[in-house]
């Protein structure tokens, strides 16, 4: 095998840094933090904020995953936030059902009065 | 683990580009699903496998489809022109999430996290539920945690039944008698 070869096979197999994982987590947070800024759904309001939380979550992983010091604490704080994400949801799609029943849209720049 | 880390990577940033572009809300909740994917992926690179399968369950299977019932009770079905989906705020909006984004991926860059070598991660399940109750030398305060959480998601259940539900009388209720 010519050196070159097995010095791509090296680099194709070498380690990520973990810069490599938190530069994605910000990006995609970013993409959310875009989407829920500009859509004026508010169903995909929730979704852009499912992806931010999981930008998040990929970085605290990232982060149990490279530091000694960190002992696996971030994926233990991941499920935490997991379950926290599943509650949100729940109710914010409960509030957005109500919301439509009254106002017959859900979408956030014409539901501005808290009262009816 | 160039190869998988592009793909994941690749996989995960163009759904949630998907997500927040299309003008169909029921191809963002696909796409959203897919980036939820791309991410479960990276915890299997990451030494997680356990919670890339709490990822799949919950994120791809559960609020997946929590999120399509809402789009079916709450849109009329109408093609969308692009402008119509989107409020007036595009422009400020890119520059704040721009601005975010470059931020958040240079500070983390420059910063010098000494020593990082991975395989820290709790591989084997046995070790991700001792860190989750707070025992055998993992932080103590995840068995609080682990408690309130329990809680607030009871809490969240009822809270989702009583806000949705429609009051007597109110709005029709196909082949149900009152």
């Amino acid at each position: 095998m010519p050196p070159q070869a097995q010095q791509f096979i090296d680099a194709l197999n070498a380690t990520i840094p973990l810069e490599g994982y938190l530069v994605v987590g910000a990006i995609m947070f970013a993409i959310g933090a875009w989407g829920a800024l500009i859509r004026r759904n508010a169903v995909v309001v929730f979704m852009c904020i499912e992806l931010m939380i999981n930008a998040v979550n990929l970085t605290l992983v990232a982060f149990a995953d490279y530091l000694p010091g960190a002992r696996g604490a971030g994926v233990g704080y991941a499920v935490l936030v997991i379950a926290v994400a599943a509650a949100e949801v729940a109710v914010g799609l409960a509030i957005a059902l109500a919301v439509y029943r009254t106002r017959k849209t859900v979408n956030v720049d014409e539901v501005d009065l808290m009262k009816g | 683990m160039i190869v998988a880390f592009a793909f994941l990577a690749g996989m995960t940033l163009v759904s949630a580009l998907g997500v927040v572009v299309s003008r169909n809300v029921v191809h963002s909740a696909l796409f959203m699903s897919g980036s939820f994917l791309g991410v479960a992926g990276f915890f299997v690179m990451l030494n997680a496998p356990a919670l890339a399968a709490f990822q799949v369950l919950i994120y791809v299977g559960a609020v997946t489809v929590v999120i399509l019932f809402g789009i079916m009770f709450t849109q009329r079905p109408q093609v969308r022109h692009f402008r119509t989906i989107l409020q007036r705020q595009l422009w400020p909006g890119l520059f704040v999430a721009l601005g975010v984004g470059a931020f958040l991926a240079y500070v983390l860059s420059i910063e010098d996290w000494a020593g990082t070598e991975p395989g820290n991660g709790p591989r084997e399940v046995a070790a991700l539920g001792e860190i989750l109750l707070g025992v055998n030398g993992s932080p103590p305060i995840f068995g609080l945690l682990f408690e309130v959480i329990s809680v607030l998601l009871l809490v969240a259940v009822i809270a989702a039944i009583v806000i949705s539900r429609r009051k007597t009388g109110e709005g029709v209720d196909r082949g149900v008698e009152e």
